[in-house]
């Protein structure tokens, strides 16, 4: 663990952040959105972590925020450090980085169009994998694809008869299941 | 190197000389390809082994298995007549289904190949439209790796030389890390609610329990069962007889049968409230308006106590009539402490008390206050008598002192009294009194007998009691039917003569039937004899001029409709006075049909 | 000066060459190229949104499809994700099962891009052969899985089922069959001067640039960086196993190639020394009833060496029976992308499906 406490304590001392090791080779840091891109070119170009290996978002849509992570890696240590930072769900907008790493763009395009959110200076395609897409960004977790789906596309029809069993078995039984115990029976 | 490079040029012209070989494909249509033994191909469901529990529907992740009903079967107990079909336009054939089938009836087959110019024809039914799919299995789910969980979460229990010594609770309950993993092998088919007399929501505070919402698990039961702690100890439990685990889980274990543990779950639950105001505050009972009508209850036994419960939530003035203490009827007075201690029961009482039942202790009806009283001064009347009278032998000398029907001999002991067994004791009976009475009086320190006449697999009382009594040193001598109670020479019991019995088959394709051998008469010399092989109703309170209306059938039964309503409009009743099964959680049931025959009869709804 | 003429030309979207439906607009004059801009989006299937949907168990079965050349990385990686959310142990028979799977997932794949790459040289031959060849892999499959291409076989815990009695030698058999065809592949391919022009000098990635670039797999390795997940990150039984990860200088299809060769070549080594140390066992490490089968709340980052290079999942849990986010980042995902769009310009139109390729680009994994 001597090279995670190195690069950990180098990251907490330059920017007085929150970090542990989660385990060998993966050292987590929190960090706030501003000093996110200062931190990636501190780990780049002073501490060899010249790997960008990934760069992914979570919606932690009951916080309000956008859960961002940059996932880096150096090829001498062998050690991945996975940056987090939350962000305002609302008007989501996080720093451009792709002029630390060319292939962040790609991310970053991707993430504008999955969950909509905006990276100043940006530059590419608007569009990535979706064309002629007007709904809300699709990845945010209160699209519904189920019920996207429903409203693009019709059922084959003839398979209308199916049955859920425990409403089929309720019906045998005479059995009346209270509104609020509906939501523990099988989906 | 240039263009011109000759081995570079000539090399590659060396494939020629493949030209010879044989080749590597198959020769189709004369030859087909054999595929392996473990292929995923289309499905096969053996429509007699499957449930229709639909756990392949639920995990199906491309929703291409529906559950629907097909020609020639019908529901029964423990399935819902529903089988699968495969929609294989959408199947991925990830066999997760199979996987997760409880039965294993849904295999894939080595078949694969399916060309039809007829889209819907991708829509099918395995095992209907597929018979000769038997002959082709290949893709299954062997228990030992099935996604199926077989194994019940273990009880913990009291040593059985421990349990001897005293009442104490035998049964130890789950742990919340127990009660979660236990709450977790449920599949959620919901197959057992329709065994259950009183249709308990049992998927919903399993899955309650599951996902760690004890309290959500506790409103759940309360629904339609306001006595959770008594049949989370003592109940029959006739759910965990068809759970979709069972049939595959009898593999593991012979006599759990890896059932989901429902009974052990709902106790669980109920531990959430160790008071009555406990319980009271969360459920936070909505207590309907006073109505004006005013309900009186015969019997403050599980079917009397249900039907005051609900009645008094529903705003109706309930009083109840109990001729003994305390309330509590059979499961206070005719089951064993070890098994269901006396605070649970003080527990449900009080706060069914705290919501407004009233309850009249030491009022005998017919005796303290007339039928024809009630009858004038309530709009309704709930008759929940329960079966207080012991069947008698017929036996000589068992009048005689030592000789007790065990009802009797619980009901002593259950006050609190004392009652001396002496050394050695012979029980009759093979159902869960006889146990009862036999494990009693093991921890009263005597050596106890259970004579029974058919064989120990025959006997009706739950395996666990027959092993618990085991356990606590007690023997089962079965296949002997008692003939006589010898009187001693000090005027009391000196001991039982009893045959042996061998089973004849019965002609007409019942159970096997004990017959005596002639001549192999034995003696067993004991000190009481408790006789438990059944009991009755006693009518004696019901004046002769209702019984033309309120009809009372063979085997002192009440005739009653759906509603639990007898021939007098005005009188419900239920019980063990009026279904067969006469367990606690068929009377909780009878006594939640009667409220919703009450309101209707009074208010005009159900 | 004069400027030339640029002209726009479109490969794709249906298949340039065979690695998958994507687009390549290229702007070009005369036969070079001078930009080139990738379009996917041609093969969006809404995976990871649909994963959110489903629970820990129905998720495995889709990852097979993120990329149809190659889905065991995936089962595997993701499996792994969960185990390190669960702390669950997977047993150490489970572990070498792994192992050959992987590897043999690896050979078939190469198999593939013998053809993918001689066939976009304009060399029929060997594709047929390994393609065909290919069919012995998909047979061991079959008898282990249940399934040719989409196994379905690795889930979180161990694997499915073990092996099947017989398979081992049958399996052996099969690489000893395998290793001489190589031979022959080669003597079609490596040695014909065609493809060696074709090949040499073409699509070069630059060894300084290559590990900021994010490029990974074999196109990193021929430019003589080693770096193999394999032995960075040891996953399954690698770390009790002897092989080589070879390496090549020049950058170009070619120093790629040979990488790929030699990589064949080891997963067969691996292979046979997988089946031999073996341990007997449990395979499986069963996880709950599914439908209620929840993961603790955290967040993992798994990584798994496929041809085409690194395959890594971001799986996150929150506590529930189904995962709140699973990102998968394939191979291609900048391999396919950036990468390709800063070595396509001055090469010839006719080399890009040929250096498509040789970068291992697979669309289906790039937009999943």
């Amino acid at each position: 663990m001597e090279k995670e406490n190195k690069i950990l304590e180098a990251i907490k001392v330059a920017f007085n952040v929150e970090g542990h090791i989660a385990r060998e080779k993966r050292v987590m840091i929190t960090a706030n959105k501003d000093i996110v891109s200062s931190i990636l070119l501190f780990c780049k170009n002073q501490q060899g972590y010249i790997h960008l290996n990934h760069m992914s978002v979570v919606d932690r849509i009951e916080d309000g925020k956008f859960e961002l992570n940059y996932i880096i890696w150096s090829p001498t240590e062998k050690v991945t450090i996975m940056l987090k930072t939350f962000i305002d769900r609302e008007n989501a907008e996080m720093e451009n980085i792709d002029s630390i790493w060319d292939q962040a763009n790609t991310y970053e395009r991707e993430m504008r169009e999955m969950y909509g959110i905006q990276f100043p200076g940006l530059i590419g395609r608007q569009d990535f994998a979706l064309e002629d897409w007007d709904e809300m960004p699709p990845m945010r977790r209160d699209f519904d694809t189920h019920a996207y789906a429903e409203k693009t596309f019709y059922q084959r029809p003839g398979r209308e008869d199916a049955k859920d069993v425990r409403e089929e078995l309720t019906k045998q039984s005479g059995e009346v299941i209270p509104d609020f115990a509906k939501k523990y029976s099988r989906e | 190197m240039s263009f011109f490079d000759l081995k570079g040029m000539l090399q590659p012209l060396g494939a020629v000389k493949q030209l010879g070989k044989k080749p590597h494909t198959i020769n189709y249509p004369f030859e087909t390809k054999k595929t392996a033994d473990r292929y995923r191909g289309l499905h096969y469901n053996d429509l007699q082994v499957c449930i229709g529990c639909g756990n392949c529907s639920t995990i199906c992740q491309n929703d291409a298995i529906d559950m629907i009903n097909i020609e020639g079967v019908e529901h029964s107990r423990g399935d819902s007549g529903l089988r699968p079909r495969v929609d294989n336009g959408r199947c991925c054939w990830c066999a997760l289904c199979v996987e997760v089938c409880p039965t294993g009836s849904l295999n894939l087959t080595k078949d694969y190949i399916y060309v039809t110019p007829d889209a819907n024809a991708f829509l099918w039914t395995p095992g209907v439209d597929n018979p000769e799919g038997k002959n082709d299995i290949s893709f299954t789910s062997e228990t030992e790796f099935s996604l199926s969980m077989y194994n019940r979460v273990p009880m913990r229990e009291l040593e059985g030389s421990e349990r001897v010594k005293s009442f104490a609770e035998v049964v130890l309950g789950y742990n919340e890390e127990e009660a979660r993993a236990e709450a977790q092998r449920c599949i959620s088919c919901g197959l057992c609610t329709n065994v259950c007399p009183d249709t308990m929501h049992i998927p919903e505070y399993i899955n309650a329990i599951a996902s760690g919402n004890d309290e959500d698990a506790l409103r759940i039961i309360y629904d339609n069962n306001p006595f959770p702690e008594m049949c989370g100890k003592v109940c029959t439990r006739q759910c965990e007889t068809v759970c979709a685990l069972t049939h595959r889980g009898v593999e593991n274990d012979p006599n759990d049968k890896g059932a989901v543990s429902i009974r052990w779950l709902k106790r669980y639950a109920t531990e959430t409230a160790p008071t009555a105001a406990k319980i009271k505050e969360i459920l936070n009972p909505v207590i309907a308006e006073p109505n004006g009508k005013k309900v009186g209850i015969i019997g403050a036994g599980p079917s009397g106590l249900t039907a005051g419960y609900y009645l008094a939530l529903r705003g109706f003035d309930v009083t109840i009539f109990e001729a003994k203490a305390k309330a509590g009827g059979m499961t206070v007075y005719g089951i064993p402490k070890y098994r269901f201690p006396m605070e649970s029961v003080d527990k449900q009482v009080e706060y069914m008390e705290s919501i407004g039942v009233k309850i009249n202790y030491n009022t005998t009806v017919g005796k303290d206050i007339t039928f024809e009283e009630m009858h004038t001064a309530f709009d309704a009347i709930f008759v929940g008598i329960g079966f207080q009278k012991a069947w008698t032998l017929g036996m000589e000398n068992e009048e005689i002192q030592g000789s007790i029907p065990a009802v009797d001999f619980l009901d002593i002991i259950n006050r609190g009294d004392k009652y001396d067994v002496g050394k050695k004791v012979a029980v009759f009976g093979g159902g869960n009194v006889a146990i009862d009475g036999a494990r009693v009086s093991a921890r009263l320190g005597a050596e106890v007998v259970i004579l029974y006449r058919r064989r120990v697999e025959d006997m009706p009382a739950d395996w666990e009691e027959i092993i618990g009594a085991q356990e606590e040193g007690v023997r089962i001598d079965p296949q002997t039917i008692p003939t006589k109670i010898i009187k001693g020479a000090d005027g009391k019991v000196a001991g039982v003569e009893f045959l042996r019995a061998e089973m004849v088959a019965d002609d007409k394709g019942g159970r096997p039937r004990p017959v005596a051998i002639e001549g192999s008469e034995e003696i067993f010399e004991c000190d009481t004899v408790i006789g438990a092989i059944g009991q009755e109703a006693d009518y004696s309170w019901l004046p002769e001029s209702f019984k033309d209306k309120i009809e009372i059938k063979r085997g002192m039964m009440i005739v009653v409709n759906e509603f639990n309503q007898t021939g007098d409009p005005k009188v419900f009743a239920g019980g063990d006075a009026v279904n067969k099964t006469a367990d606690a959680i068929s009377a909780i049931a009878d006594g939640y049909a009667a409220v919703k025959g009450i309101s209707k009869l009074l208010l005009g709804h159900e | 000066m004069v400027r030339e003429k640029e002209t726009t030309l479109y490969l794709g979207p249906q298949h340039p060459g065979i690695t998958g439906n994507m687009m390549i607009k290229l702007k070009v004059t005369g036969d070079t190229v001078v930009r080139a801009e990738t379009h996917v989006g041609y093969l969006h299937r809404a995976f990871e949104k649909l994963i959110e949907r489903r629970n820990w168990l129905q998720t495995f079965t889709i990852l097979c499809r993120f990329c149809v050349p190659e889905p065991d990385p995936m089962e595997l990686t993701y499996a792994r994700a969960v185990e390190e959310l669960e702390n669950r142990e997977v047993p150490e028979r489970a572990e070498y099962i792994r192992t050959i799977v992987m590897e043999l997932a690896r050979l078939q794949s190469f198999m593939l891009w013998y053809a993918g790459q001689s066939g976009s040289a304009g060399l029929y031959l060997t594709g047929q052969w390994s393609v065909g060849d290919r069919n012995y892999i998909l047979d061991l499959f079959e008898e282990l899985t249940g399934g040719r291409i989409y196994h379905m076989y690795i889930w979180p815990g161990g694997v499915r089922r073990d092996l099947p009695k017989g398979w081992k030698d049958k399996a052996l058999k099969t690489m000893d069959y395998i290793e001489k065809r190589l031979d022959e592949y080669n003597k079609i391919m490596f040695d014909n001067t065609i493809f060696q022009k074709r090949a040499q000098g073409v699509g070069i990635v630059p060894k300084d640039k290559a590990i900021e670039w994010g490029v990974v797999g074999a196109p990193l390795r021929g430019t003589g960086i080693k770096h193999d997940v394999r032995i960075d990150e040891p996953y399954c039984a690698y770390d009790k196993l002897d092989f080589i990860v070879p390496t090549q200088e020049g950058g170009d299809v070619w120093a790629r190639a040979l990488v790929r060769q030699e990589e064949a070549r080891q997963s067969i080594n691996i292979i046979r020394q997988a089946l031999e140390k073996m341990p007997e066992g449990e395979f499986y490490n069963k996880v709950p009833n599914p439908m209620k089968w929840t993961v603790p709340a955290g967040e993992a980052w798994t990584k798994t060496e496929s041809v085409r290079g690194e395959v890594g999942f971001y799986v996150v849990s929150d506590g529930s029976n189904k995962p709140r986010r699973v990102h998968v980042k394939g191979a291609a995902y900048t391999n396919g992308i950036t990468v390709l769009e800063k070595i396509l310009p001055g090469q010839n139109i006719a080399d890009v499906s040929f250096i498509l390729n040789s970068m291992g680009v697979c669309p289906p994994e790039m937009e999943r």
